[in-house]
C-alpha cells in the first residue's frame, strides 16, 4: 500500500526521534565508560562522539535538540558533567553549535563530510568562546575568556583527533547498514 | 518501569510524597543559590549543606548511600580538585569553589532523583510547549540506555558462554568490537522502533499525561525549601 506524504513523515519522525534517543543513550553511556576506565572526560570528549553522529544522520532541529538534552541529563542522572560551574550548559552549548552544524552542512547544504566535520569542530570551538566571553562576568570566572577557551580546546585535542577520525567511520559504516540515511544528492551533482 | 540509570529508592517518606513539580523548584532555587552563595566567609555553604542534609534525612535516604553515590563523583569532582592543589593561590581558589560547588549541585540532584523517578521528571518537562520536544527525547534515551546497556550484557554473557576459557583480554576485545558497532547496530534497530511506534499510532508526537493541578501545600512547600536556600546566599552575600 502507498502511504500519503504526511504518513511518511510521521514514520520518518518516528524514526528519527528512537534513533536520536539510542545515540543520546550512547551518549550518556560512553562517558560512564571511559571515566570508569579512568580516562579523562575533558581530553576524549567522549559524550560529543555520538551527538556529532547524530548530527550527520538526523535533521538540525533533532540534533540541537539532543545536544541540549544529553549533558543536562547526564549531569542531573550521573553528577557529569557538573552544572555548577556551569559546564554542563557550556557542553550544552558546544554539542548544540557542533550537532547543529554538521547536520546543517551536512544534511541541508549536502557538503561533503570532509568539510562537513572540520567546520562543525570550529563552530563548537567559536561559539565555545563566545560563550565563555559572556558566561565569564556573570560567573566570575578569573581567566581570561580565550585562556580559558584554548585551554579547553588543547586539552580535548586528542578527542577531537578521535573525532576527525571515528566519526566519518561510523556514519559512513552507518550509511551502508541504513541507506535511507544517507543525504540524497544534490540534483546535477552525480 | 525502572532504568538501569535510575537512581530512585523506593521508600515511605514526606518528600517521596510530594509533587515532583514542587521539588523541580526547590532544587532549581537551591542551585541558583549555590551558584550566588561566596565561597568566604564559609557559612553560607555550610547552611546550604545543612539544608541538603534536612532534604535528605526528609527522603529517608540511608547516609551510607548517600555516601556511596557522592563518592562516585569523586573521579568527575575530585580530580581536578586535586589538581588544582598544584597550582598557585588563584588556582587553588578555583579548584575549591569548583568542588564545593559541583558536590552541593550533584548532592541535590542524588536526593532528587532518589525520591523521583526520572521518567516521572521528564514527564514534567514534557507538558511545557516549548521544551515539550527535550522532554520525549529525554524518555527516547531512557528507553535507549536501556536497550544498549541489555545489549552490552548479553554480548557478554554470550562470550562467556562460548568462550568459557577466554581471557580477559580477549573477552574485553570482543565487547569493545560489539560496542563500536553500537552505533550502526542503533540505527538499524531505530528503523524497526519507528515502524513499531507509527503501528502503535504515533502521530508525530508522543502523548503526554492529563496535567493535573499543583496542591498550594506542595507548592508552598517547594517555595519555602527556594527562598531558604535564596535567604542563606543572599544573607552570605550582604555580609
Amino acid at each position: 500500500m502507498v502511504r500519503g506524504a504526511s504518513d511518511r513523515d510521521v514514520l520518518s519522525r518516528a524514526r528519527e526521534l528512537a534513533l536520536a534517543g539510542l545515540l543520546g543513550a550512547l551518549g550518556l553511556l560512553l562517558p560512564i565508560g571511559f571515566h570508569a576506565l579512568g580516562w579523562g572526560g575533558q581530553v576524549f570528549l567522549p559524550m560529543h562522539l555520538p551527538v556529532v553522529v547524530a548530527g550527520f544522520l538526523v535533521s538540525p532541529a533533532t540534533a540541537v535538540s539532543l545536544g541540549i538534552v544529553v549533558p543536562f541529563l547526564s549531569s542531573a542522572l550521573t553528577g557529569m558533567p557538573p552544572l555548577a560551574p556551569p559546564v554542563a550548559p557550556l557542553m550544552a552549548l558546544e554539542l548544540t553549535a557542533k550537532a547543529g552544524a554538521a547536520s546543517v552542512l551536512y544534511r541541508t547544504l549536502r557538503l561533503p563530510m570532509w568539510v562537513a566535520l572540520p567546520a562543525a569542530v570550529v563552530a563548537d570551538w567559536a561559539v565555545l568562546a563566545l560563550a565563555v566571553s559572556l558566561a565569564a562576568g556573570f560567573f566570575a570566572i578569573k581567566a581570561s575568556p580565550f585562556q580559558y577557551a584554548w585551554a579547553a580546546i588543547l586539552i580535548g585535542l586528542p578527542g577531537t583527533i578521535l573525532q576527525l577520525v571515528a566519526v566519518p567511520a561510523a556514519v559512513l559504516a552507518t550509511e551502508r547498514r541504513v541507506p535511507r540515511l544517507r543525504p540524497r544528492k544534490r540534483h546535477g551533482t552525480g | 518501569m525502572p532504568h538501569h540509570l535510575d537512581l530512585y529508592l523506593k521508600r515511605e517518606s514526606t518528600l517521596h510524597r510530594l509533587d515532583p513539580r514542587a521539588k523541580m523548584l526547590a532544587v532549581a532555587g537551591f542551585i541558583v543559590a549555590v551558584l550566588l552563595a561566596p565561597m568566604h566567609p564559609t557559612w553560607p555553604m555550610g547552611a546550604l549543606l545543612v539544608l541538603l542534609i534536612c532534604a535528605a534525612a526528609l527522603a529517608r535516604i540511608p547516609v551510607r548511600l548517600m555516601c556511596r553515590r557522592v563518592l562516585s563523583l569523586a573521579v568527575v569532582i575530585g580530580m581536578p580538585f586535586l589538581l588544582s592543589r598544584l597550582g598557585g593561590e588563584a588556582t587553588r581558589a578555583a579548584g575549591e569553589q569548583f568542588a564545593a560547588r559541583s558536590l552541593l549541585v550533584a548532592a541535590v540532584f542524588l536526593v532528587l532523583m532518589a525520591s523521583t523517578r526520572a521518567i516521572v521528571l521528564l514527564e514534567v518537562a514534557e507538558r511545557p510547549p516549548l521544551i515539550s520536544v527535550f522532554g520525549q527525547l529525554g524518555e527516547f534515551i531512557l528507553r535507549g540506555v536501556d536497550l544498549l546497556v541489555e545489549e552490552v550484557m548479553r554480548t557478554n554473557r554470550a562470550w562467556a558462554l562460548r568462550a568459557p576459557t577466554a581471557t580477559v583480554r580477549v573477552r574485553l576485545a570482543g565487547l569493545t568490537q560489539a560496542s563500536m558497532s553500537l552505533i550502526s547496530r542503533a540505527a538499524a534497530r531505530s528503523e524497526r522502533i519507528g515502524a513499531a511506534m507509527v503501528l502503535r499510532g504515533f502521530q508525530g508526537k508522543l502523548p503526554t499525561a492529563t496535567p493535573t493541578p499543583l496542591p498550594w501545600s506542595h507548592m508552598a512547600a517547594g517555595v519555602a525549601f527556594a527562598l531558604a536556600s535564596l535567604c542563606v546566599a543572599g544573607l552570605g552575600r550582604w555580609r
